[in-house]
């Protein structure tokens, strides 16, 4: 028989009743000055242990009590086994640092490691009619909102399709069709849509000194098709929404999960190591099709030419840029290329 | 025992010596719990945030458990399983809006309008949750509106905000505070409170010249050092330009701040439930320079010191609460509440919504 200090509340009146709990086998005693109950111990529940603060014992009919003595209520405590090694490692400061560690690692693990990999196979199970519904639904958002009909005339279409045709023809992939599109807010670029779509504005073409160096841009987009880069980077942001959603423990930042697949899209914004892995591809791919790859470094300066004069000099510092450094890029394009780009 | 207990547990008032002041105590620390805070954040982590619902249980536990008012406890009672169900509903509807916004760009708009419509329901549903889950003395809290009440009050006055392009947002601030307050309860004793508009707009003009006077400065140190921040080499612009942006961001956590304080203070100030006042001091720059610091000790810190940010934050808020007792009542349980708990159901059985309020 063991005595506990505790107090009662009937849970009909805010009355607090200081009792003795007296444990006796299965029963339990309420003992006070206007208190006398008693219950079955099975049919009582008690809170889970948080800390040292008081514990609730939770009594058939609405009432409770609650007692800070919890070295005595841990004697009659029943918990999960992933309850106990909580509450166990929230007790010392060593599994403190233990977590903090584990959660680096966790971290890392799942960024670098899992979400790539599970992403990666989630694309690869995406139903083609899928894709082709959501490239087509992006392209005609775009149209309205960015894009505007190509000027380009019949002839330099014809020839950059017959280019384009040949790439695919050497690389084997399913891709197309080659949209021309022309945009003063996105300036010379080209994207890659879901499905493979590819779209190139007239300012890069008008950019270009010949026909290849628009084929290189090509075939780089190729390769962002090639290695399924886009959904990817879909799955892959919005994993990584989950995880900060994790760690942040609030859900309200899942908002900026909504956000996270039209952005990726919009921008193109793919990681440095999807560019590395497009360039590898590109330079490769231009290689089979008989393209010089002088051709990529070259168009990649005038893209930079162009850029540095329109911002003053004003680039993204390198930490926010979503590309490579355009040096390593010309190198790589000129057969120095780091053995990090595979 | 002391007097006040005694007098509550016969039921009889105590003898009249003025008004009994209460003020809360947290007896908590930052070091218990961050060692809470990160264990339990290790293992959401490694479940995929399924456990995410009993940590945000236990970290809700400490927090009660740690504060008292009148020597006695808060206890939380919230079920891990309506959180959970909640955040998986929460997600999915998250990644259906994803992806349908982006296969069905027209999808955009029926998603707002549903969600506008869904809205008041969220609201009702959190507070609700949160109120009833949340006792003290073996007595739960509630929140008296329903859905539908609560429809009444947002949708119209939320049209309203958009035809008037914000500028009725003070009003609006005011009579929200008053809807929330008003339909809470502890039993069946109500709160109730009146505001004043005029001064809301007051608050709210204050706090957006602050914003717009810092901005502006802000602004025209920008265009100034533009052409120089450009000759700069790229690595260092792009820091300069962090450094040039702080100050607007820690502007805006300061009139964020000042607002929580000068209305949470005109609120508790004029709050009355049987036989209780509040009395609340927040000093609005004193928590603006908690809320800069613990973001600025956040951020150095890689995330590390936020369970001190929050404990520091909480126990100002405490330190500036009183509870003032005019007349000792003897506060009763909501009969509907007892219904629902008889019924052995879980209190906000659907689900629980976050909701940042």
């Amino acid at each position: 028989m063991s005595a506990i200090q505790a107090d009662y509340f009937d849970g009909a009146r805010s009355v607090r009743h200081p009792v003795t709990l007296l444990v006796n086998g299965s029963r339990l005693k309420l003992v006070g000055q206007e208190v006398d109950l008693e219950y079955d111990l099975g049919s009582i529940r008690m809170s889970r242990r948080v800390a040292d603060t008081p514990r609730w014992l939770y009594l058939p009919g609405g009432g409770a009590c609650v007692s800070g003595d919890n070295a005595a209520l841990d004697r009659y405590a029943r918990e999960s086994a992933l309850e106990r090694r909580v509450r166990q490692w929230e007790a010392h400061p060593a599994y403190a640092v233990l977590s903090v560690l584990l959660i680096a690692l966790a971290v890392w693990f799942l960024v670098d490691r899992a979400v790539p990999v599970a992403a990666d196979l989630i694309a690869q199970r995406i139903p083609p009619a899928v894709e082709r519904d959501f490239g087509r639904h992006t392209l005609s958002a775009l149209d309205g909102y960015i894009l505007k009909p190509s000027t380009l005339d019949a002839e330099d279409r014809r020839a950059l399709r017959e280019g384009f045709a040949r790439l695919l023809a050497v690389s084997g992939d399913k891709a197309g069709p080659l949209e021309f599109r022309t945009s003063p807010v996105i300036g010379p670029n080209a994207f890659a849509l879901p499905s493979g779509i590819i779209v190139v504005t007239d300012e890069l073409v008008d950019l270009s000194d010949n026909d290849d160096e628009v084929l290189a841009v090509l075939a780089h987009e190729l390769g962002h098709v090639h290695h399924r880069h886009i959904m990817r980077s879909i799955l892959e942001s919005s994993a990584t929404g989950f995880i900060v959603t994790t760690l942040t423990g609030d859900i309200t930042s899942a908002s900026a999960l909504a956000a996270a697949a039209p952005t990726v899209l919009l921008q193109a914004r793919f990681s440095r190591d999807n560019e590395r892995e497009a360039d590898a591809f590109a330079i490769d791919l231009m290689r089979r099709a008989g393209i010089a790859p002088v051709n990529f470094a070259n168009i990649l300066r005038n893209l930079e030419a162009e850029g540095e004069a329109k911002h003053k000099g004003g680039a993204l510092p390198g930490f926010l840029s979503s590309h490579p450094p355009t040096p390593e890029r010309e190198a790589l394009a000129a057969g120095q290329g780091s053995g990090k780009a595979h | 025992m002391d007097q006040p207990l005694a007098a509550q547990a016969t039921g009889l008032p105590p003898t009249p010596a003025g008004p009994r002041v209460l003020r809360p105590v947290f007896t908590g620390n930052a070091r218990e719990y961050f060692r809470i805070w990160i264990v339990n954040l290790f293992f959401s982590l490694v479940t995929l945030g399924i456990y995410s619902a009993w940590a945000k249980v236990r970290k809700k536990k400490y927090f009660y458990g740690s504060t008292t008012l009148d020597g006695d406890s808060f206890d939380y009672l919230g079920s891990p399983k309506a959180i959970l169900k909640g955040r998986i509903v929460a997600a999915a509807v998250v990644i259906i809006y994803g992806f349908a916004s982006q296969l069905y760009p027209g999808s955009q708009a029926v998603f707002l309008v549903i969600g506008f419509f869904i809205l008041p329901w969220l609201i009702s549903r959190a507070l609700a949750f949160n109120a009833r889950n949340s006792a003290w003395r073996g007595l739960r809290f509630d929140f008296t509106a329903n859905a539908k009440t609560t429809a009444k009050f947002y949708l119209p006055r939320i049209l309203l905000l958009l035809v008037s392009l914000g500028l009725f947002y003070p009003r609006f601030a005011a009579r929200q505070r008053e809807f929330t307050l008003n339909h809470h309860a502890y039993g069946t004793s109500g709160l109730h409170c009146e505001l004043s508009v005029r001064q809301f707009y007051g608050i709210y003009i204050l706090a957006g010249l602050m914003v717009g006077g810092i901005g502006a400065v802000l602004g025209v140190l920008m265009g100034m050092g533009a052409g120089r921040l450009f000759e700069l080499p790229e690595a260092v612009a792009g820091w300069a330009f962090i450094l040039v942006a702080l100050p607007g961001y820690a502007a805006y956590g300061m009139a964020y701040a000042y607002i929580q304080s000068r209305a949470g203070n005109a609120m508790w100030n004029s709050a009355r439930v049987n036989g209780m006042r509040f009395e609340s001091t927040l000093g609005a720059w004193r928590l603006g320079w908690l809320y800069v610091g613990n973001v600025v000790a956040a951020a150095l810190s890689l995330g590390l010191l936020i369970p001190w940010g929050v404990t520091r934050v909480l126990r100002y808020r405490l330190e500036h609460f009183a509870v003032i007792i005019d007349e000792e009542v003897v506060h009763e349980a909501s009969p509907a509440l007892a219904r629902v708990d008889a019924a052995g159901q879980e209190l906000g059985d659907f689900f629980n919504v976050d909701f940042g309020l």
